[in-house]
């Protein structure tokens, strides 16, 4: 389990964008792994079916809170940065990590997958249920959108 | 920021924010297991019935129990169809073993043990003498395939020497001097054998 833990933990991280959420996540992941490990079959990577799990417990958590909403999301991560290096503008990552927040789902996990969790587009289509092409579509245009918000913060700054 | 450049302060980002919280994840191993331990699920009715039916040295009593209870349901059944004039479906008991059951079954034993070295398989099929499980492709899924035929069986883990009862795909766990077993009923349909 170890040696999902980080993995599992940085997929809920950047799909919820909440650090309780993303703790909530990846202990539901791995109970539920545990509960449908007869479900597991061989010839499939574990990896692959545990993210497949925390994924879909991300997504349905966000649909869920979307549909019932009772307190505005945080949007940013907190107790992460020290204020000193953002000031000293020297703080790239957390312009990223900012701007990631405000992208939508479809866009931000698939960018998640590929460049936290280092998945191919095909395992990335096979976790979140989408066509390996609509993957190839989602990171290139993630990218675009990404930058263009990271760009908008600066301009703001 | 350079344009190109995004993929890898992306990266940057996410890593940093995993570590910066990385404290979040102590003792997440230890809470999961808790909570999977604390857990002892109810046996369904089926799984009761089936244990009392299973050949083991407690079941002769329950099993002519049930097939008692079993033969008086099938013959009110028989009685009432007859009275009814119908040529009704032979009634057997379902729960009965048949012989196509009593064949050996290729029973599956997985466990995820990432990092494992060693991890076994106990039971009473075995006179709780180690079975080895293999993990062929280092992903820390063990595994073993084991003929049983159809039965009541009892088992645990043994994962690097350390006492793993608690299978989530048990049907049943049993509880002996304060230490868990597993159950897992063979034959007789659904017993994912």
């Amino acid at each position: 389990m170890s040696r999902y833990k980080d993995a599992v933990f940085g997929l809920c991280l950047g799909f919820m964008r909440n650090r309780a959420d993303g703790e909530d996540m990846t202990h539901d992941a791995f109970i539920r792994g545990y509960d449908n490990l007869r479900r597991y079959h061989l010839d499939k990577r574990f990896s692959t079916w545990i993210f497949t799990i925390a994924a879909n417990l991300c997504r349905n958590k966000l649909r869920y809170r979307k549909n019932h909403p009772v307190v505005e999301q945080p949007r940013h991560m907190t107790g992460g940065k020290d204020p000193a290096s953002i000031i000293a503008g020297e703080d790239r990552q957390h312009r990223v990590a900012e701007a990631l927040n405000r992208l939508p789902y479809g866009y931000r996990a698939p960018l998640v997958l590929r460049f936290y969790n280092d998945l191919s587009y095909r395992e990335i289509g096979e976790i979140l249920g989408i066509p390996e092409g609509t993957v190839k579509t989602r990171i290139h245009r993630g990218k675009a959108m990404l930058k263009e918000l990271v760009l908008e913060g600066r301009d703001d700054a | 920021m350079k344009p190109d450049n995004i993929e890898v302060v992306l990266r940057e980002a996410l890593t940093e924010e995993v570590a910066s919280a990385a404290h979040r994840l102590e003792g997440l191993e230890e809470r999961i297991v808790h909570e999977l331990g604390d857990r002892c699920p109810r046996p369904r009715i089926i799984d009761r019935l089936r244990e009392l039916l299973a050949p083991t040295r407690h079941g002769r009593i329950g099993q002519l129990a049930v097939l008692g209870v079993t033969a008086a349901i099938s013959l009110s059944l028989g009685l009432i169809v007859a009275r009814n004039g119908q040529a009704g479906p032979t009634l057997t008991p379902a729960l009965a073993p048949t012989v196509a059951s009593r064949s050996n079954h290729e029973v599956l034993f997985v466990v995820p043990a990432i990092d494992a070295n060693k991890v076994s398989v106990v039971g009473d099929f075995n006179g709780w003498e180690e079975t080895p499980l293999d993990d062929d492709n280092e992903d820390g899924i063990w595994t073993a395939t084991i003929p049983l035929s159809p039965g009541r069986y009892e088992y645990a883990f043994v994962i690097d020497g350390r006492w793993w009862g608690q299978d989530p795909s048990a049907h049943d766990y049993v509880q002996t001097f304060g230490q868990y077993s597993s159950v897992r009923y063979v034959g007789g349909g659904g017993d994912g054998a």
